[in-house]
């Protein structure tokens, strides 16, 4: 069992019990996650750790909805996400969760305060327009409202979708290895927001990354291998380690 | 239901189903405001199809229009009554006279004869002082009609058709004798106001007065001669309303008269008709365009929504669901498909003027350019239409995209269907676009038929496409790598295969049915002719002059074989005691209850017909009047043996029961009449008798010419029509429509050029990839190109093959169940028009390759 909670309490933000995870077909199936129980308290910083095909990227998914564990519990913000059929999921995605990905993936067509609108837009909110040109400001872009993707710096790019990412308000915030793209000083500063975002909104963080003086930041480090949490650091731990 | 409700699910849920157009819009714009790049192809085929669509149906309905406001002019009056084979009645005159200003003409064929013995059919009009009513009579030279037709040394003046002048070798100031008249030809004629009023004309025009009709004998009692009464009201030109009182007043005052009554508004119904027929079949066309347009509508959608996968992915991993997604690519293929219909529906509405600045003084018909607003709504609906039909598919399949593909690179298996409800609706959709199809044409059945034959050839040709790269598959592997690299390209995901067999395949069966069809009318009307068909029809032979002339055609031509029957002009007024104007007629027999036919009397079954219901009278019958009718026409209008059917001859209604029902032979041109009736049924009334002339051999020039001569001092009254002749002037308009519709095809085939460019520049990628890693192993160029080049002749070919099948399957059909002749396959065009199609492929395929080939490995690489 991998029971890695350490407070598991009723304000548990991600509750998954029991979740196990293959993919592929017949000779080509892999198992991903094996038996996975995790908890992570409302406002925690938790980092994934761990090799290139550990499950890491999965395990993220499984927590947003996007991939449906073959058995086992996931509950996120007080919802199973189980009883949500794809809609359903898409829709609690876009008010309870925001996600950065280490590719940016900016919609190419869409100026800077479209990209940051998508999520306040689709959620029917009637400021959407205005609420991203804030989120915009607040990453320090409010002179790029109106450039396309193409004509920002990869830093910028990836500053749009932390903007975008938190435009909603998430109860959880994930990032997958968000400075991957991105040189030394510029990912730093990507890092200094994204943890500004997590603080000051109160938003539980949720970061995957190979990086261990990153993974230090955080509340947690969660070990994984194998598809398996194999065990826990807590900040101090990793940055001895 | 809190939890729901405090991860927003539920309130969300209902804002966004209210903005949900709203939003689609808004996003669907965001991304096209970056251009059209990538919906070049897309656009291009809406549009060709829908400018053949809206194109067509303008010029059509400038036709209609240019044929309805000049009424008055084309009818020669603002009313017209025409008789045949009698002139109207005191009291039919004094009615006509009562009303306003008259005039009448007659009209008739006759053989028109110079003085050293050469002769042809001219079509003879002969007119009163008052004529005409309306317009002008256009000569040249120009002569007042009066001074053109006086009297003068014993010759009448006539103005002549410029053809005959050329065809007999004369001048103006030359002679001629119609009959006992001599004419003496004064003037070309060049404008003739009431001209299409006439119908299809087998001879030159002769304009004469009546006094050179009287004179020339033609007049005989029952000689086919129709008289038509112009009239032109006080109140003319004010309004159409004030004609319909009279003409409601001429049938109820003289119901039996059985004259044909046509009012300005109406003047020439069947020409109407025959362009609405036409209209409909270039429309057909037109649809066919857009369906291989819509082959690359399809791949455009696909090719577009491929590039997108990563912001469609985005998006749902920001909280869009799957319907947004759809909408949201819908709307927008929606906008682009609006852009590419409007362009065609632009260029469409800009036919009319362009055919009217171009062609307007050589096409018989006045040509009213002006913008159709209701024919350009359908055509841009039918592109709409259209692109919905063929984009639902793959846009149904991007509600599937997996967000996961942002974070892994291994891509799940996509899903080869979309879901059920988008399958459903591809289907509502091609129904709605095949029914309104149906609907807005002249002939429901005969679209019906063209829409379900190219749905068939479609699907088939998907068959095609599945089954030759599915044997591609599984070929053995082959020692030469160029061969296995095009074997390859032929089955690999992405490969041109189906696009092409598609599209080509389904252009090709068209323009190869018309190709068939052609090639068949054209031997059926010449080829074929010598073995079956008379030589001569002659008309107007007195009844009382018949034994003469078969002792004459037997004396000049003993081998020949004469067939000679009575024929008077008759029309159905009623039939099974329904008026014939509200008798159901299937489109096919339509034409036997408008305007007048001929008709006969015989005691035996005719030649060239058998009887499949009933019995035939006996040959001393004397009874109650007995009518034989033409099987297909009793089915077509639903009448059975034992109903009443009558018909107005020489003005007076005969009644005759339905006795029988004969399966006749159409295509022997012998004499064949729908009606025959017992004899003594017109018993007392005048007629004339038609006869055809067959040679032995088949005739030839010189027996030909040698009759006629000898025929025109013998009978100088008796027309002969060469059958050879007519033939020609019918194959003639023939040939033009074929054009026409050749010309219409051939826009499916530029349309399937089109899809053919779009699908090679959506496998560029792929191409340059190939090219480039073989490139870095040791290929060079040569082979490279010979590769690609083996790919399209493949793919060519069997497009080609099943394309060529195909449309000769359907020409086939065409010609044996409703042409009902012989088919034999015609080589020639199919082999030129094949050729074509193949090298279309093989060199647009090479050119589209070329960038592909001219890559340098190290610039690509450095990009992979």
């Amino acid at each position: 069992m991998n029971d890695i909670s350490i407070h598991p309490s009723a304000g548990d933000i991600v509750a998954l019990r029991g979740v196990d995870l293959s993919l592929g077909r017949g000779a080509a199936r892999v198992h991903i996650l094996r038996q996975i129980d995790l908890n992570i308290g409302r406002g925690e910083a938790v980092a994934l750790l761990g090799p290139s095909g550990s499950g890491k990227s999965t395990l993220l998914m499984v927590m947003t909805g996007l991939e449906r564990p073959d058995t086992g519990t996931v509950m996120v913000a007080g919802q199973d996400l189980r009883i949500l059929d794809e809609d359903s999921l898409a829709r609690f995605r876009g008010k309870n969760v925001g996600i950065v990905f280490q590719a940016f993936h900016l919609i190419p067509t869409m100026t800077a305060l479209e990209n940051v609108a998508v999520p306040l837009e689709f959620a029917g909110e009637r400021d959407a327009l205005a609420r991203a040109e804030q989120e915009l400001a607040a990453v320090g872009l409010a002179k790029r409202l109106h450039h396309y993707p193409a004509e920002l710096s990869g830093g910028e790019q990836q500053r749009v979708a932390l903007a975008r990412a938190l435009a909603p308000n998430p109860a959880i915030l994930v990032a997958d290895e968000p400075t991957g793209n991105l040189d030394e000083a510029t990912g730093h500063e990507i890092i200094e927001l994204l943890f500004r975002g997590h603080r000051e909104r109160g938003t539980t963080l949720v970061l995957v990354t190979h990086d261990t003086d990153l993974a230090a930041r955080c509340d947690r480090v969660l070990h994984l291998h194998s598809g398996q949490i194999d065990r826990q650091t807590s900040s101090v731990e990793a940055i001895a380690r | 239901m809190t939890a729901l409700a405090d991860t927003g699910i539920v309130s969300r849920n209902n804002a966004a189903s209210g903005g949900t157009a709203q939003l689609a819009l808004r996003y669907a714009w965001r991304e096209l405001r970056g251009g059209l790049h990538g919906f070049g192809v897309f656009i291009v085929c809406i549009a060709l199809g829908v400018f053949a669509i809206a194109g067509v149906g303008s010029v059509a309905a400038s036709l209609a229009d240019g044929i309805g406001s000049a009424g008055q002019l084309l009818l020669g009056g603002d009313l017209s009554f025409s008789l045949i084979q009698r002139e109207a009645t005191e009291a039919e005159r004094s009615f006509m006279d009562a009303h306003g200003a008259l005039s009448v003409i007659s009209l008739t064929r006759a053989m028109a004869r110079t003085s050293d013995g050469r002769s042809t059919l001219v079509e003879v009009k002969a007119v009163d002082s008052a004529y005409p009513l309306f317009g002008a009579v256009v000569t040249d030279p120009q002569l007042r009609l009066d001074k053109l037709f006086t009297q003068n040394n014993s010759a009448f003046g006539a103005a002549v058709d410029p053809a005959l002048l050329t065809r007999l070798d004369l001048k103006v100031g030359d002679r001629i004798t119609i009959g006992n008249a001599t004419i003496e030809l004064r003037a070309a004629l060049t404008g003739e106001p009431d001209k299409l009023t006439g119908g299809i004309g087998l001879g030159p025009r002769l304009l004469i007065s009546d006094a050179a009709l009287q004179a020339s004998g033609l007049i005989q009692p029952g000689s086919l001669v129709r008289r038509v009464y112009r009239l032109r009201l006080p109140d003319s030109g004010t309004s159409d309303r004030a004609v319909t009182p009279v003409e409601k007043e001429a049938q109820t005052t003289f119901p039996d008269a059985g004259w044909e009554v046509r009012t300005r508004s109406k003047a020439t119904p069947q020409l109407e008709r025959n362009v609405e027929r036409f209209t409909q079949f270039l429309t057909l066309v037109g649809l066919t365009t857009l369906l291989v347009g819509g082959v690359g509508v399809a791949n455009a959608v696909s090719a577009h929504l491929a590039r997108k996968r990563d912001a469609i992915a985005t998006m749902k991993a920001l909280g869009a669901t799957g319907g947004s997604v759809f909408a949201i690519y819908c709307a927008q293929m929606l906008l682009v498909a609006l852009f590419g219909a409007v362009i065609g529906a632009a260029l469409g509405a800009l036919l009319p003027y362009i055919v009217s600045w171009a062609f307007g003084a050589i096409i018989p018909f006045p040509v009213a350019p002006s913008l159709h607003p209701g024919v350009l709504v359908l055509s841009v609906f039918y592109g709409l239409l259209t692109a919905l039909a063929f984009a639902l598919w793959p846009l149904g399949r991007a509600h599937d995209i997996s967000v996961s593909m942002l974070f892994r690179d291994q891509i799940a298996a996509e899903r080869h269907w979309p879901r059920k409800h988008y399958v459903l609706a591809t289907v509502v959709i091609a129904a709605i676009l095949a029914a309104v199809a149906v609907q807005t044409t002249y002939d429901h059945r005969i679209a019906a038929i063209f829409i379900a034959a190219a749905v068939g050839v479609f699907v088939l040709l998907r068959l095609v496409a599945i089954l030759t790269m599915w044997v591609a598959r599984r070929l053995p592997r082959q020692g030469s790598t160029i061969l296995r690299l095009a074997i390859a390209n032929i089955h690999r995901p992405g490969s041109l295969t189906p696009t092409v067999i598609l599209s080509l395949g389904l252009g090709l069966a068209l323009l190869m049915t018309v190709i068939e069809i052609d090639g068949n009318l054209n031997r059926e009307f010449t080829a074929a002719l010598p073995e079956k068909a008379p030589s001569f029809f002659f008309l107007d032979i007195p009844a009382t002059d018949a034994s003469r002339f078969d002792v004459f055609v037997h004396d000049r031509a003993p081998a020949s074989m004469l067939d000679r029957v009575p024929m008077l002009r008759g029309r159905i007024v009623a039939a099974n005691g329904i008026r014939a104007e509200d008798l159901k007629a299937a489109p096919g027999s339509r034409w036997v209850l408008q305007g007048d036919r001929g008709i006969t009397f015989s005691s035996m079954v005719p030649a060239g017909s058998r009887i499949v219901a009933g019995n035939w009278w006996g040959p001393d019958y004397s009874g109650e009047p007995l009518v034989s009718l033409e099987s297909k026409t009793a089915e077509d209008l639903n009448l059975k043996i034992g109903e009443p059917i009558t018909v107005n001859v020489l003005g007076r209604n005969v009644n005759a029961k339905i006795a029988n029902l004969r399966a006749v032979d159409w295509e022997n041109l012998g004499i064949n009449f729908v009606l025959v009736f017992s004899p003594g049924t017109f018993s007392g009334a005048p007629h004339s008798d038609i006869a055809t002339l067959t040679f032995a051999d088949g005739g030839n020039n010189a027996e030909e010419t040698a009759i006629i001569k000898a025929l025109g001092d013998a009978f100088p009254n008796v027309t002969a029509v060469r059958v050879k002749d007519t033939l020609d002037t019918l194959d003639g308009i023939i040939n033009k429509l074929v054009l026409a519709l050749g010309g219409a095809s051939s826009i499916t085939l530029i349309a399937a050029a089109f899809v053919l460019g779009g699908a090679l520049a959506a496998s560029q990628r792929f191409r340059i990839y190939d090219a480039v890693v073989l490139k870095t192993y040791g290929a060079t160029r040569a082979r490279l190109l010979a590769a690609y080049a083996l790919e399209y002749l493949f793919i060519g070919l069997i497009s080609v093959v099943f394309g060529v099948a195909m449309g000769s399957i359907a020409a086939a059909l065409i010609v044996t169940r409703v042409m009902e002749f012989p088919f034999t396959w015609v080589a020639g065009q199919a082999g030129a028009a094949a050729f074509t199609a193949l090298a279309v492929t093989v060199v647009f395929g090479l050119a589209g390759t070329f960038t592909a080939l001219g890559r340098k490995p190290a610039e690509v690489l450095r990009n992979l």
